[in-house]
């Protein structure tokens, strides 16, 4: 792979990865919660229902991929990446200046397992499904995100299976780190990798939507780099800006 | 059904979860697709626009939230 190609692989492995790296953690606080309090049965069978779900979203949706013209792909990707990145990095920037607080596992942690032990209280029949379901929707929402940012960085340049490869080595970090630890990744800088997930997705999408309307960017793949210099730029400035406490003048 | 429910507004806030951020973005890629495509102006200059103005939607769309945020 040559440089410039290396240019644009990097970036969509490595969003691919932080990225998962992020949803996977979120996800793992639940299942952890529901191991330790419910068993590893319904848990590690709620985590694989989610991921046959999405492995079987992918099949399907991977094809239908294949049929879109290229450049209406680029766009409509380029579209929902700039809304999806623009969100995160909004978000980062507010937690990043303290505005909204940051993720907290070790909260998320005892809250999952005081609603499941309020689950115990109430119905004892069915507590494993209700574990096992716990597991089920936390591995398929925080999945999801996943699977559209392994699609929608990947499908513009066919580098599906390169940003599936970060993806899941950001699951099998998390995993090996949470069967070693056993116990909420609260250390995760889950804040500083949702701004550098955030800058690198409203990159893409600009560069995407960009290539989709026909425009083609100054050294090609590289500008991909520059955006996110942007974007890393403005963020951090915007963090600090708002971070700043106003200083009235005493007249 | 629940799950289905949740599934949905799970892909909905991915992509809406700031409204005026969701519109801006939208209306900005329009014009910037009128202004290419069917004024053919140069592609460059679309480009650039696309650029300067998400950034300048992102700022306003962080500003905006921290300053409702801290007069509520």
């Amino acid at each position: 792979m040559d440089v410039a190609a290396w240019s644009v692989a990097a970036p969509a492995i490595g969003s691919a990865f932080l990225a998962s790296l992020v949803e996977v953690v979120e996800a793992f606080t639940i299942v952890l919660a529901v191991g330790t309090l419910r068993g590893w049965r319904p848990a590690a069978l709620g985590t694989v229902a989610a991921l046959a779900v999405l492995g079987m979203l992918i099949v399907l949706l991977g094809p239908v991929l294949d049929r879109v013209p290229l450049h209406l792909l680029q766009l409509v990707i380029g579209v929902l990446l700039l809304l999806f990145g623009m969100g995160w990095l909004r978000k980062a920037i507010l937690r990043a200046a303290g505005t909204i607080p940051l993720h907290d596992e070790d909260a998320i942690f005892a809250s999952e397992s005081a609603q499941l032990a309020e689950a115990a209280g109430q119905r004892r029949t069915s507590l494993d499904w209700i574990a096992g379901l716990t597991a089920f929707k936390a591995v398929l929402l925080e999945g999801l995100e996943v699977v559209f940012i392994v699609i929608a960085v990947g499908a513009g340049r066919g580098l599906l299976w390169p940003a599936a490869f970060g993806a899941l080595a950001a699951c099998l970090a998390i995993l090996t780190i949470g069967i070693i630890v056993h116990r909420p990744l609260a250390k995760v800088p889950e804040n500083t990798l949702k701004f550098g997930v955030g800058v690198m997705l409203s990159a893409f999408g600009v560069f995407w939507t960009g290539e989709g309307l026909g425009i083609d960017w100054p050294g090609q793949d590289i500008a991909l780099v520059v955006f996110a210099a942007l974007f890393l730029g403005v963020g951090i400035a915007t963090a600090s800006a708002l971070r700043r406490p106003t200083v009235e003048v005493a007249r | 059904m629940s799950i289905i429910v949740e599934v949905a507004k799970e892909l909905l806030g991915m992509f809406l979860a700031d409204a005026r951020l969701t519109t801006a973005t939208l209306v900005l890629v329009t014009i910037v697709a009128g202004l290419v495509v069917a004024l053919h102006l140069e592609p460059l200059v679309g480009g650039s626009v696309l650029l300067l103005s998400c950034l300048v939607i992102l700022v306003e769309a962080a500003v905006r939230e921290a300053k409702r945020r801290s007069t509520s």
